[in-house]
Parts: structure tokens; C-alpha cells; sequence
């Protein structure tokens, strides 16, 4: 019996040591990447100036009872800084006033397009088109949910890039500007995402950014360092490998005709984002075609934390069944012939992203019980609470780290103060409860539960 | 020493494990607070320099003389180099001259040199930047080294100082290397091009068109819409007869603009690469007659929708069809996708 206490604490010592120093090793690959982006930064920051070869964008808006929220979005999103871009809103079969509330601010009227059905999809009610901007259409569509919503958007698209994102994105003038960039730089590219950053604190004005704050909230503070570590070395060292296995569903840029050809967003499907990006990698793999998945570390995209228990909750039950089920629906990826996303990033998604919590939440069961039983000491326990915390709290701090050298948005002493505190709280209590809530995603997924529309409720509080 | 037994090991390991990732991240933290004393400290220094630099430039702009530029310490320089090349970027007419002066004037010239051999990329890149804006000649020789290095930053900076420095040179010179190095973006040789204009780009467009290199003909067919048209078209209207590489026989069609070329035009328009079908549609668009009806009908069934929309608009532009003919077109359409594609073009058409 000791003998099989002694081997499952060692089995949960060394996963925890594991899972942590993968993170260490994405973290050394993250380094080099932002040091070159750094030293890049005054050719990246001098004036835009457009010479009409940039490739055009269609910047795809799916809104499902968005009626509060809509028009100020497209409004702020006809304001973005780029060459030559469409705004195209797809309305899924909102049951609120999200296309009157459309129809009102940008005098739309029905246009008989002819739209090229190049994807499967709900069936389309009607296009239109706005008489006070002529780069900016509206499709109404029968409910399909997001995944369905962009495949219309990408139907009804002009241009060669599109850009999927949510009605509630917040960007910067220039987001789209940076995200297409690697388009111009590597004609292999063939999606490209950046950094997504908590918005909760910030002052917001006219849908763009203004200026970068901290929350008061504990909860979306300790978001905030969990978002710097999954974007600022998880991501970007993913990326320096060609293996990032998510972009963003809030914003990322891609190739149209590859994502035509490897079928379009996936419908009924709740991480549509990420099963995108892991099919593209199987389908680019399999016909051993050159292809580049890019991911900028530059912060491009703000979005509202949840600030309730509920919420969160909902929200990260959601992404972990989006998660299991992207990794499963390609698991072909794995092995020898996927390179590096199917020898490397995949095993370690499926390991420690997807089947983690299964192996953490037991790992704290079995070690709290063992304890209580007195099969261990308490020396033994408390040692274990302790390489567990402090390896998570590490991560942190080295996030940390990487937002000082790289972008530093939060310059004052008193907010790189709140921000450790908030590693200490993120890692003894909060990833533990985010554990749990994704144990239970997975569990939802092996039991087969319908794919809807995310709900998050936002409260916008910092927007002028 | 204390030997730890088979029973304790887990626990030595833990604590082991533990105390080097907490003395790690103590380390992290330590170096956190220093970069951001440093970085406050630099910027309290910076602040009010930067207000002064911008200030003479400003004024150097219209008079180098009038300009009071205090002295930039070495530590200072790339900041001020920055500020610098923002300034070049935006600026037109005699006050990039003006600017130079003044830094010449204060050997500012001579220190960026020196920056151009430094290891560190930043450096490098602001001090590449600087030369070409200063039309620093002393700087060709490094920066053609630069230009051949085999990472794209670096080189495709270099090239653009050359291209400031000595535009006619620098186009004969890089000639090789922007045709065929395909990691410098068009995208980014296209603002050059533009900021060049037509009088200096086209000789070496015309040159590099009658050449036909084997690799990068087509990234020189998509510069070459900032040459002189006249002078481009003459060269790449010939290819459409003696072509059968599709990207070539595009390129010719957009340049179509007389009615002499239109039995080529239509036999382009059976094409099997859908690209130059539909660039037939648009030289029929504005080439086109009432007798090109029957070909355009015909693309307007083409599986392609891109070949039909252009199509479609086509038989919208067309010369000497009426309104009410293309109603009429409209309503006799029998493929569905022809119909609806009109229906469309139709629409647009009246919101023109």
C-alpha cells in the first residue's frame, strides 16, 4: 500500500514539476522572439504610410443579440487605420434589436447581392448595405451560432484576408495594420493573431483604447497576469516554433482561400477559433504545403474580464470543452508528420492543457487524503502545496518579467505592486478554482453537451 | 551531513524544487524593480531633452542657422535619432535638407555612422534609417554590405537608405535583389516606389520589363503600375501574344486599352486560368463594345464567381448598351448565377 502511496506522490510531483518546466521552455523560446520585436520597434513605429499593394481586409463582425452594444462597435471599427478594408456584420438570427438597432445608425437598405456560397451555412434572409458607408454591410441569417455566422461572413467577404472577430472586441487604431503585417512579410502566412489584454480598468473611448489601467476587482486583476502568461510566453513561444495552436476568436487575421479550402469554421463547435487553427496546421501538413501560423505578441486586442464567479465559470467550461474537442476532431495532427504543432504542441496541449486538470484536481484529492489517512506527513503535504505554488508563482513573475522588457503598460511602482499580488492570489486559490471549472468543461465534453453562443455578460463601466 | 532516506526524498525534492523556483522568481522580481528604476530614471532625463531636440527641429526645418541643438551624449544619441527619423519620414520639400544641415553641422552625421557598425539590431536599424535620411553618401559602401545581409530587416532597411541616398544608383545597384528577393515585401518596395515617383522609377522598370527575368517578372509587372504608363504599356501589351504563362498574359490585359487588342482580349477570355478570364472582363470593361455582349454573357456563367462579377460589371460599363438593354439582358438571363450576378452589377450600377 505504501509502496503505491510513494509512487503516485511521485507520479503528481514529477507531472507538476513537468507541466512547469514546459512552461519554462516556452518561456526561453518567447525571449528571443520579443527581443527581436523590440529591437525591430523603431522601423515598426515610424508613420504607416500605403502604397495600395496591402492586401485588402474584410473584418467579420457575428453579433447575436449585441442591440445595446452593435453600432458603437462597427462604428469604432470604421474608424481603424488600414489601407483598404469592408466591415461585414453577420446578424444571426438575433432575438434582440440588433439589426433595427443596425438599420437605424448606418441607414441600411437591402441589397441584392450576389454573394459567393463558397461555404455550407444557415440560410441567408437578407444582405445589406449601408447608404452613409459604402464599406460596410450587413448580412441577416437564420440562427447558426458563431462558427456558422462567420462561414457567412466569410461568403458574403471581398477581399482575399478576412478578419474574425467579436462585435465586443476593443482595438487599437492600428490593431489591424499590426495583425496584417506578417501577411506582407511572409507570403507562407496564412493566419496571424496577437495579443489579447484585459480591458477592466481601462479608459475606452469611442470603441478604441485610451488609456491603459488596472482593475479594482481582485478577479480581473489576477486575469490580467493569467492572460500575460498564456499570450506573452505561451503563444509567442508556440509561435517561434511555427506550432501556435490558438488564435483568438476576438481577433485574428486569416487567408481566405485556405480556410475555404480546408472547409471553413467549424459549426456546432464551441472553440470554432481554435479547431481552425489546428485543422489549417493537419490540412497545410497533409498536402505538404509551406505554410506560416503567426502569432505577434503585440497587445492588438482588448476585451472585457469577467468579474463574477458565475461567469467565469461559464466562460472557462466553455474553453475547455472547446479545447477538447478542437484536439480531438484533429488528433491526425499527432505525430511524426504534423512537425512541430503535431510532434510537440499537440502532445502538450492534450497532456497538460486538455487532460491537466484531470491529473491536478486528482493530484491535490489524493495528496490532501493520503495526508488526512496519515499516510503522509504533513511536512510531506505542506512540501507539495509548495513546489506546486511556487513553480506557478515563478511563471508568473517571469510573465511578469517579459511585459517589463517588452511592452510595459503598466509603468507605475504601485501597479507592478498590485500585479505580483495578484501572482501570489492567482496561483494559491484562483488556478486551483479554474481547475476545477475546467474538470468539469472536460467532463461536459465527454458527456456530449450542445454547443451555443457564449453568454458574457459585459458591464463596460470604463467605456466613454 | 544529513543523508536523506527513501522516504524523505519526495519531501527533499519538493523543498529543493520549491526554494529554487522562489529564489528565481525573487531574482525576477529584483530585476523587475531595477529596469523600472532605470527606465523611470531615463525617462525623467529624456522627458525634457526630447522637448528640447523637437524644438530645433522644428526650427531647423525652415532655418538650420536659427536652430540651438544642445549636445547629445552618446547615451542620448539613439533616442535623438529617433526623434529624427520620425521627423524625415514626415517631412517634404527642403526641410529634410534643412534637418541634415543642421546635423551635420553638430557631427551627428559622423556618430550615426559609427552606429551603422554596432552589433546591436536597434542600433543598427536607427542608425540605417538616420544615414538615409541625412542622404548620407559616406554610408554607401556599409549599406550595400548591409543590403546583401541575409536576414530581410536589416537589408531591406539598407535598401531604403540607399534609395534615399542615391535613388538612380540604388535601383541599379538592388535591381537583382528587389526583383528577385522574395522576402522583401512588394508590399514595402511598392511605398518606396511611390515616394520615388514615376521619373526616377520608370528607366529602371522599363529596363528590368524588357529583361524578362526568368524569377520575379510578375513582382516586376505589379511595380511597374508606378512607372510612366505609356512607357510600361508599350513593353507589356507585346506579351499578350507571345506569352502562355498566365500571370504574364494578366498583366498584359490590364494594360488593354485599345480596340486593336481586343481579338487577343477575347480569346483570353476562354482561357483556362480563371485569373486571366476575368482580367479580360475588365479590359472588356473598358475596351469593350456592343458586340462583346455575347462573350461577356457567355463569362457570366463561368463557375468563378470573381470571373462573373467582373463580367457583370463589364456589360454595365459597356459602350453603346443601353439601360433598358441590359434590363432586358437581366430578364432573359437563364442560368440563375448569370441572373443574380446581373441583378447585382445592375443594383451597383445605380447607386454609381
Amino acid at each position: 500500500m505504501s509502496t503505491v502511496v510513494r509512487g503516485l506522490e511521485w507520479f503528481f510531483l514529477l507531472y507538476f514539476v513537468g507541466i512547469n518546466l514546459g512552461y519554462i521552455a516556452l518561456n526561453l523560446l518567447a525571449i528571443p522572439t520579443l527581443q527581436r520585436k523590440i529591437a525591430v520597434r523603431p522601423l515598426e513605429n515610424l508613420p504607416p504610410v500605403y502604397s495600395g499593394f496591402e492586401p485588402p481586409v474584410s473584418l467579420l463582425v457575428p453579433a447575436y443579440n449585441e442591440e445595446a452594444t452593435i453600432a458603437s462597435s462597427v462604428r469604432s471599427l470604421l474608424q481603424l487605420d488600414y489601407a483598404e478594408f469592408e466591415v461585414v456584420v453577420v446578424n444571426d438570427g438575433s432575438k434582440d434589436g440588433t439589426l433595427a438597432a443596425l438599420q437605424e445608425a448606418f441607414a441600411l437598405e437591402v441589397f441584392p447581392e450576389a454573394h459567393w456560397r463558397r461555404l455550407k451555412t444557415q440560410p441567408v434572409r437578407a444582405i445589406y448595405r449601408s447608404r452613409m458607408y459604402p464599406s460596410l454591410r450587413v448580412v441577416d441569417k437564420e440562427n447558426g451560432g458563431k462558427a456558422d455566422a462567420l462561414n457567412v461572413g466569410i461568403n458574403a467577404s471581398r477581399y482575399p484576408l478576412f478578419c474574425a472577430m467579436d462585435a465586443d472586441s476593443i482595438l487599437q487604431r492600428d490593431s489591424l495594420r499590426r495583425v496584417v503585417e506578417p501577411f506582407l512579410d511572409d507570403p507562407r502566412t496564412i493566419a496571424s493573431g496577437g495579443t489579447v489584454r484585459i480591458a477592466n480598468g481601462c479608459i475606452v473611448s469611442g470603441g478604441h483604447m485610451e488609456r491603459v489601467g488596472l482593475p479594482r476587482h481582485p478577479l480581473a486583476l489576477v486575469q490580467i497576469v493569467e492572460y500575460l502568461r498564456a499570450f506573452l510566453f505561451g503563444r509567442v513561444g508556440w509561435a517561434t516554433i511555427n506550432a501556435v495552436l490558438i488564435i483568438s476568436g476576438a481577433f485574428g487575421v486569416f487567408r481566405k482561400d485556405a480556410v475555404v479550402e480546408a472547409g471553413g469554421f467549424m459549426a456546432n463547435t464551441i472553440g470554432e477559433d481554435m479547431e481552425l487553427i489546428v485543422r489549417l496546421h493537419r490540412f497545410m501538413r497533409a498536402r505538404n504545403r509551406p505554410y506560416a501560423i503567426h502569432f505577434l505578441p503585440d497587445p492588438i486586442c482588448w476585451t472585457e474580464a469577467p468579474e463574477s464567479l458565475a461567469i467565469l465559470k461559464s466562460q472557462r467550461i466553455r474553453w475547455q470543452r472547446g479545447l477538447a474537442e478542437s484536439l480531438h476532431r484533429n488528433i491526425a495532427l499527432m505525430g511524426p508528420r504534423g512537425g512541430a504543432p503535431g510532434l510537440v504542441a499537440f502532445p502538450f496541449f492534450l497532456v497538460f492543457e486538455c487532460y491537466g486538470p484531470f491529473i491536478e484536481v486528482a493530484g491535490y484529492v489524493f495528496m490532501t487524503l493520503v495526508w488526512i489517512f496519515g499516510a503522509i506527513s504533513g511536512t510531506a503535504f505542506a512540501s507539495f502545496l509548495g513546489l506546486a505554488i511556487s513553480l506557478g508563482f515563478l511563471l508568473s513573475v517571469s510573465a511578469l518579467l517579459l511585459e517589463e522588457v517588452s511592452y510595459h503598460l503598466y509603468p507605475r511602482f504601485s501597479q507592478m505592486g498590485i500585479l505580483v499580488a495578484a501572482a501570489i492570489f492567482e496561483n494559491v486559490g484562483y488556478r486551483q478554482l479554474v481547475t476545477v471549472w475546467r474538470l468539469i468543461g472536460l467532463v461536459r465534453w465527454l458527456r456530449g453537451a450542445r454547443s451555443t453562443w457564449g453568454t458574457m455578460t459585459r458591464k463596460g463601466s470604463w467605456q466613454k | 551531513m544529513v543523508r536523506a532516506s527513501s522516504s524523505d526524498l519526495d519531501i527533499v525534492f519538493a523543498v529543493f524544487v520549491t526554494a529554487a523556483a522562489l529564489a528565481s522568481a525573487v531574482v525576477l522580481l529584483v530585476s523587475i524593480a531595477g529596469m523600472r528604476a532605470w527606465r523611470r530614471l531615463r525617462h525623467a532625463m529624456i522627458a525634457r531633452r526630447l522637448d528640447e531636440w523637437r524644438e530645433a527641429l522644428y526650427v531647423a526645418t525652415e532655418d538650420p542657422q536659427a536652430a540651438r541643438l544642445p549636445r547629445i551624449s552618446a547615451l542620448d544619441l539613439p533616442e535623438f535619432l529617433i526623434l529624427f527619423n520620425h521627423f524625415g519620414e514626415s517631412l517634404r520639400g527642403e526641410a529634410p535638407g534643412n534637418l541634415a544641415r543642421l546635423l551635420r553641422d553638430h557631427g551627428i552625421d559622423k556618430r550615426a555612422l559609427a552606429l551603422l557598425r554596432r552589433r546591436s539590431l536597434r542600433l543598427r536599424l536607427i542608425a540605417i534609417i538616420a544615414v538615409g535620411h541625412l542622404r548620407e553618401e559616406d554610408a554607401w559602401t556599409a549599406l550595400a554590405e548591409l543590403s546583401r545581409d541575409p536576414g530581410p530587416v536589416t537589408s531591406f532597411a539598407a535598401a531604403r537608405a540607399m534609395l534615399r541616398i542615391d535613388p538612380r544608383l540604388a535601383l541599379e545597384v538592388l535591381g537583382p535583389s528587389i526583383i528577385a528577393r522574395e522576402d522583401w515585401p512588394l508590399a514595402r518596395i511598392a511605398t518606396i516606389f511611390q515616394e520615388l515617383g514615376p521619373a526616377l522609377v520608370t528607366p529602371a522598370l522599363v529596363n528590368w520589363l524588357l529583361g524578362r527575368p526568368r524569377r520575379g517578372l510578375d513582382r516586376v509587372v505589379k511595380l511597374a503600375r508606378f512607372g510612366h504608363r505609356h512607357r510600361i504599356s508599350s513593353i507589356v501589351r507585346g506579351w499578350l501574344t507571345g506569352s502562355d504563362r498566365a500571370e504574364i498574359i494578366v498583366a498584359a490585359l490590364d494594360y488593354v486599352e485599345e480596340e486593336s487588342d481586343l481579338p487577343w482580349v477575347r480569346g483570353a477570355a476562354r482561357h483556362e486560368d480563371w485569373h486571366v478570364r476575368m482580367a479580360a472582363a475588365r479590359a472588356l470593361a473598358r475596351v469593350g463594345e456592343h458586340r462583346e455582349v455575347a462573350i461577356l454573357l457567355e463569362l457570366l456563367t463561368d463557375p468563378v464567381w470573381w470571373v462573373r462579377y467582373h463580367a457583370a460589371q463589364a456589360l454595365t460599363r459597356l459602350h453603346g448598351l443601353s439601360p433598358n438593354e441590359l434590363e432586358l439582358l437581366h430578364e432573359n438571363a437563364r442560368d440563375a448565377y448569370a441572373s443574380e450576378m446581373l441583378g447585382h452589377a445592375l443594383a451597383e450600377a445605380r447607386l454609381r
